[in-house]
Parts: C-alpha cells; sequence; structure tokens
C-alpha cells in the first residue's frame, strides 16, 4: 500500500516538474515576442502617428531593410 | 566461465590498446579502416598538402565487430562529389603531428589533382560544423586584412553604439593559444556581454546593432535574437562572415549566444585587456581564460580541429528559449531553394493556382506567401496578374524573376518570414496601404512552419486581406508521403486558429487527384 501511494506522489510530482519546465518555457518565449513588438512599436509608432503618408512609407521601408 | 572470458578479452583490449601502433589497414572510396591503439585523438586528413576534414579516432569511428582494435570511419557525404583524380593522401595526428598514413591515391579515372575548390575557384574544407568553406589555413596575410580591418571598424562601431565587443569563440581561442586565426577555423567570431540583463533588452539592442551596421553599409543576416552575421567582402572576392553574438550577465551568470551559460564572476571580464590576433591587438574579457573555459571547457589548450560543442542541456534550452524560433526549418529551405541554382521554374501551376486564376477578379494582386522557386508566382503573373512572390529565402524565386523579367510580367519578389513578428507586421502595415483588391495564396505553407509561423500567416492574412480579401491554402494533413519540408496537420485546428484571426471560413474540402492516399486539405477563408 505504501509503495503504491509513494509512486502515485511520485507520478504526480514528475508531473508537476514538467508543468513548471513548460511554464517557465512559455515565459522565457515572451522575451522574444516582447522584444519584436517593442522594435516595431518603436521605430514605427511616431511616423505612424503623425499621420504623413510619405514618413510611414519611408519608416516601413527603412525599418525593413534593417531586418 | 563467461565471465572469466570476458574479463580475459577485457585485459587483452587494455593491454593492446596501449601496446599496439595506430595505423590504416586501408583506404576506398567509401572509408578509412583502421587499427586504433591508445587514448582518443584527432587526426587530419590531407589532400595534396592540405587539411581537408578532421576526425577523432574513438568518437568519429564504428568499431568492426569481431575485430579487436579494428574501426572504420566513412568519408563524409559532402567530400565524396570531389572524389575525382589523383592525390597525396595523407592521415596524421594533429596534436603529435606525426603522419599515420601516406600513399599517392586515384578516385575515380580522372587524370587531374583531386580539387577541393568552390565555385569562385578558392580553396576550401569541412570546418567545424562539417560545411565546406574557405577555411582560414593557408591565407595569406594580405587576404586577412580586410577581415581584420572588418574587425577592427565593427569593434570601433559597436564602442560608438555603447558595446564592448571582443573576438569570441575560435577567434578568441585562436588568439590566446596561437595569435592567429585557427587554420580550419572559417569564420571570424566577435562578443559582446550587454549592460541589460534581460533577454528582450539584450534582443531589442542587438537589433539596434544590426540596424547601426546596415546603415554603415555591410550586408547582415541574422540568426537569432542576439546573433547576426556581418559579410565582408575580401580582396580575392570571398565573402567572409564576421558572427556578433551578444550576452549578457544577471545574479552572476553570464549567458553568451550561442552556447555560453555559466556562473561567471564579473571580475573575468571587465576591465578589459587585449589579445593580439595576426600581428593586431583586440580588447579582450579581462580574464580570457575563463571565458574560453565556459567555451571550450579545460582542455581549451588542446588543439581540436573536429571539435563539437557539448553544451548543457539547461543552457541551450534558456538560450532556444529566449532568442531562437524566428527562423524556423529556414535552413533547410535556404540549403534546398539555393540548391536549385535560381533556375527558371519549369512545369505547370498547381491546382492551387489555377484555382485562384480561375476565380479570383482579373485586377486582384496575388500574395504568393511561400512561394519557392517562385513556379505559381510566374505561372500566375503570365496569366496577366500583378504577383508577390514572398519567401523567407527570396534567393529562391531569382529564375523567376528573371523569366519574367525578360517577358515583362508584374512579379515581384519580397521578403517574409513568419516566425519573425516584425518582418509580418510591417510587410501588413506596407501591404495594407496599397490600394486594390487582394488574396493571398499559401500553399503548403501552415504545415511547413510551426504555430508561431501559422499565427504569423494569419496576421499577415488579417492585414493585407482587411476588406474582403481571401486566403486559399493547400495543406497536408497525413498519409502518403508529404511534400518537401511539410509536417501533418490537423486541418480543425487551422481552422480553428483561423478563426480567432478574424477569418470566415468559406470552405474546406479534400483536394483530388492528389494521389490514391494523399490527404490534402484546401481550406478558403475571407476576410471582412
Amino acid at each position: 500500500m505504501r509503495g503504491n501511494r509513494a509512486s502515485a506522489e511520485l507520478r504526480e510530482l514528475r508531473e508537476q516538474v514538467e508543468g513548471i519546465e513548460a511554464s517557465i518555457a512559455e515565459l522565457r518565449r515572451h522575451h522574444l515576442r516582447l522584444a519584436e513588438l517593442a522594435d516595431l512599436v518603436q521605430e514605427l509608432l511616431v511616423p505612424m502617428a503623425e499621420r504623413d503618408e510619405d514618413r510611414v512609407a519611408e519608416a516601413i521601408t527603412k525599418f525593413q531593410h534593417g531586418l | 566461465m563467461a565471465g572469466v572470458a570476458l574479463r580475459a578479452v577485457g585485459a587483452a583490449r587494455w593491454v593492446s590498446a596501449r601496446m599496439g601502433r595506430t595505423r590504416v589497414v586501408s583506404v576506398d572510396d567509401r572509408q578509412i579502416h583502421l587499427i586504433v591503439h591508445g587514448e582518443d585523438r584527432v587526426v587530419d586528413v590531407l589532400f595534396d598538402g592540405r587539411r581537408i576534414w578532421s576526425f577523432w579516432l574513438m568518437r568519429d569511428t564504428e568499431r568492426v565487430p569481431r575485430r579487436l582494435d579494428h574501426r572504420t570511419v566513412a568519408w563524409p557525404d559532402r567530400m565524396r562529389p570531389y572524389f575525382k583524380g589523383r592525390t597525396e593522401l595523407v592521415l596524421r595526428e594533429h596534436v603529435a603531428d606525426r603522419d599515420l598514413h601516406r600513399e599517392e591515391r586515384q578516385f575515380g579515372e580522372a587524370t587531374s589533382r583531386v580539387a577541393f575548390v568552390n565555385a569562385q575557384g578558392l580553396e576550401i574544407s569541412l570546418d567545424k560544423s562539417g560545411r565546406f568553406s574557405p577555411t582560414f589555413g593557408g591565407r595569406t596575410e594580405e587576404q586577412l586584412t580586410p577581415l581584420l580591418d572588418a574587425m577592427d571598424a565593427v569593434i570601433a562601431m559597436m564602442a560608438e553604439l555603447g558595446v564592448d565587443a571582443f573576438p569570441a569563440y575560435g577567434t578568441l581561442l585562436g588568439a590566446v593559444r596561437e595569435g592567429q586565426f585557427l587554420g580550419h577555423d572559417s569564420d571570424a567570431d566577435l562578443g559582446y556581454v550587454s549592460r541589460h540583463t534581460t533577454p528582450a533588452d539584450v534582443i531589442t539592442e542587438s537589433y539596434r546593432l544590426q540596424r547601426a551596421v546596415i546603415a554603415r553599409g555591410f550586408e547582415t543576416y541574422r540568426y537569432s535574437g542576439a546573433a547576426f552575421r556581418i559579410d565582408v567582402r575580401e580582396s580575392d572576392g570571398s565573402v567572409r562572415g564576421l558572427d556578433l553574438f551578444g550576452g549578457f550577465l544577471d545574479q552572476g551568470r553570464l549567458y553568451l549566444m550561442g552556447e555560453v551559460g555559466t556562473e561567471y564572476d564579473e571580475a573575468w571580464l571587465f576591465p578589459f585587456t587585449t589579445c593580439t590576433l595576426a600581428g593586431r591587438e583586440y580588447p579582450a574579457p579581462a580574464r580570457p581564460e575563463k571565458l574560453l573555459e565556459a567555451m571550450y571547457g579545460a582542455s581549451w589548450k588542446v588543439p581540436d580541429p573536429a571539435f563539437k560543442f557539448e553544451t548543457p542541456r539547461s543552457t541551450t534550452r534558456r538560450l532556444n528559449d529566449w532568442f531562437r524560433g524566428m527562423t524556423v526549418y529556414r535552413r533547410d529551405w535556404e540549403r534546398r531553394l539555393i540548391g536549385m541554382g535560381g533556375r527558371t521554374p519549369k512545369g505547370g501551376p498547381s491546382d492551387l493556382a489555377r484555382r485562384v486564376a480561375a476565380e479570383v477578379p482579373a485586377d486582384a494582386a496575388v500574395l504568393d506567401v511561400g512561394a519557392g522557386i517562385g513556379g505559381d508566382s510566374l505561372w500566375l503573373a503570365g496569366e496577366g496578374r500583378a504577383v508577390i512572390a514572398y519567401d523567407y529565402v527570396p534567393r529562391g524565386s531569382r529564375g523567376a524573376l528573371a523569366a519574367a523579367s525578360k517577358r515583362g510580367l508584374d512579379l515581384e519578389s519580397r521578403p517574409l518570414n513568419l516566425t519573425d513578428l516584425r518582418s509580418v507586421l510591417s510587410e501588413g502595415a506596407r501591404v495594407v496601404r496599397q490600394p486594390g483588391d487582394r488574396v493571398i495564396l499559401a500553399r503548403h505553407v501552415f504545415d511547413a512552419t510551426n504555430r508561431t509561423g501559422r499565427e504569423g500567416l494569419l496576421r499577415f492574412a488579417s492585414l493585407a486581406l482587411r476588406g474582403g480579401g481571401t486566403l486559399y491554402a493547400d495543406v497536408w494533413t497525413g498519409g502518403s508521403k508529404p511534400p518537401f519540408g511539410v509536417r501533418p496537420l490537423a486541418v480543425d485546428r487551422l481552422v480553428e486558429l483561423t478563426e480567432r484571426h478574424g477569418g470566415t471560413i468559406l470552405s474546406v474540402e479534400a483536394v483530388e487527384g492528389g494521389g490514391p492516399d494523399q490527404q490534402i486539405q484546401r481550406m478558403v477563408a475571407q476576410w471582412a
């Protein structure tokens, strides 16, 4: 009985560790997405906010050239 | 009894391993057969006096069954196409500088000498990643000057941008151990440790540095969120890559793209000292040997042209999660599409392209996403459509572009990387501002990328198709043999994802005529 309980507990702990590892990986992956968005906003937001069509086009071209 | 026999065989091996002489038994077009004694060590393979390949006597060889100490190693596949003609073949122990074998050898029937040269006529050999490239061995000082100049320029440029760059990995190893580039190395590496302490900031900094490098006239190529290559043209016309790896220190741990993650004392980095490389001085971390140990392990002082990184899984996972994942499967596609050599696509259009041509108003532009070599793009342009061929390997469609230009067709090629949000959103923002109707053709794209890429394509669609545009997509759902680079995808999950990105599903149906067991589904969706 005790053996059964220990192995069930072990299984549960293993599942918990796997779950925690997966969550950590998910969180780590947010860095890249956050950086991509931050970069995009930083480079394109100001020209877009000015609503100057030529400047927007120029900013997009320049941004894409730097990718 | 069996135990005694096993022990006897073991003892015989032990004695023989220490007593005998390592030698080559035979060489043929397939493999090298050796008798190996003593410690595992690295051997260079020279053709007419030039090192082409290196391998470890134990690690890289296989034991011949039932033959004590006999081992074989197959020639790398990439070498075989060059096996034409005669050569003086030498196997030499790298560290002891002792010849194990020497023979004049004939491969095939050609009477010329075996020549390892690339398309530009430059001498090449296998580097540590198992790829042929013009390695440093045999390069003259004059030939190295442009690379050294470029290193100077990039380090100075980085300093202006607030980043202290230094020679890293093989370049630092060569400088510290030999004062030279390593003969078997093929590129120069620079590294820097950011002042930032979080990966997101390190990535945005790396983006900023890349823009600055481009603005100064260099071509670049991004590997990940924290590393990119700067292309430097040398005096003989060869283009050599200068890799720039970003890193950061946080709470006493150093992470440096792409192999380092270790406990690290800041005092081992700063203040910088110098190292000498090919007669020039370069900045170096305060204790370069500590960094070399973190990169190559405690045995960094022993030369190893066949070195393989054994980065701990925990480090690889961190670096993968933080910085990688923006060039998913790109290398496979580069190999395939660039390998096709820019030829003009032949053969008819796909069934999906025919469907688009039949259904879509003639004045709607076609965005062919994942265009590959541009077969469908070229055909649709030939049908009088305005077409943009998108791919993250835009060079793949250069044959189609040349053919379109000759025929005066409206075909344009643009880069689009579905696993890089910056690429997806900026191109979406560019396209949505253009007037006119549009459709997207995505033949085996959702099934050739990962979830990030699928979401990237749907984000792009939701921008580019705003106001009534239609997406036509074929996906392989399993069964029979898949097209190149394609993985099975459950169509109901794709439908769900499409709806979540604002698409209205017009139809989902099996594609007929794809072969008896081919399970290809076609999804047509529209954005309001």
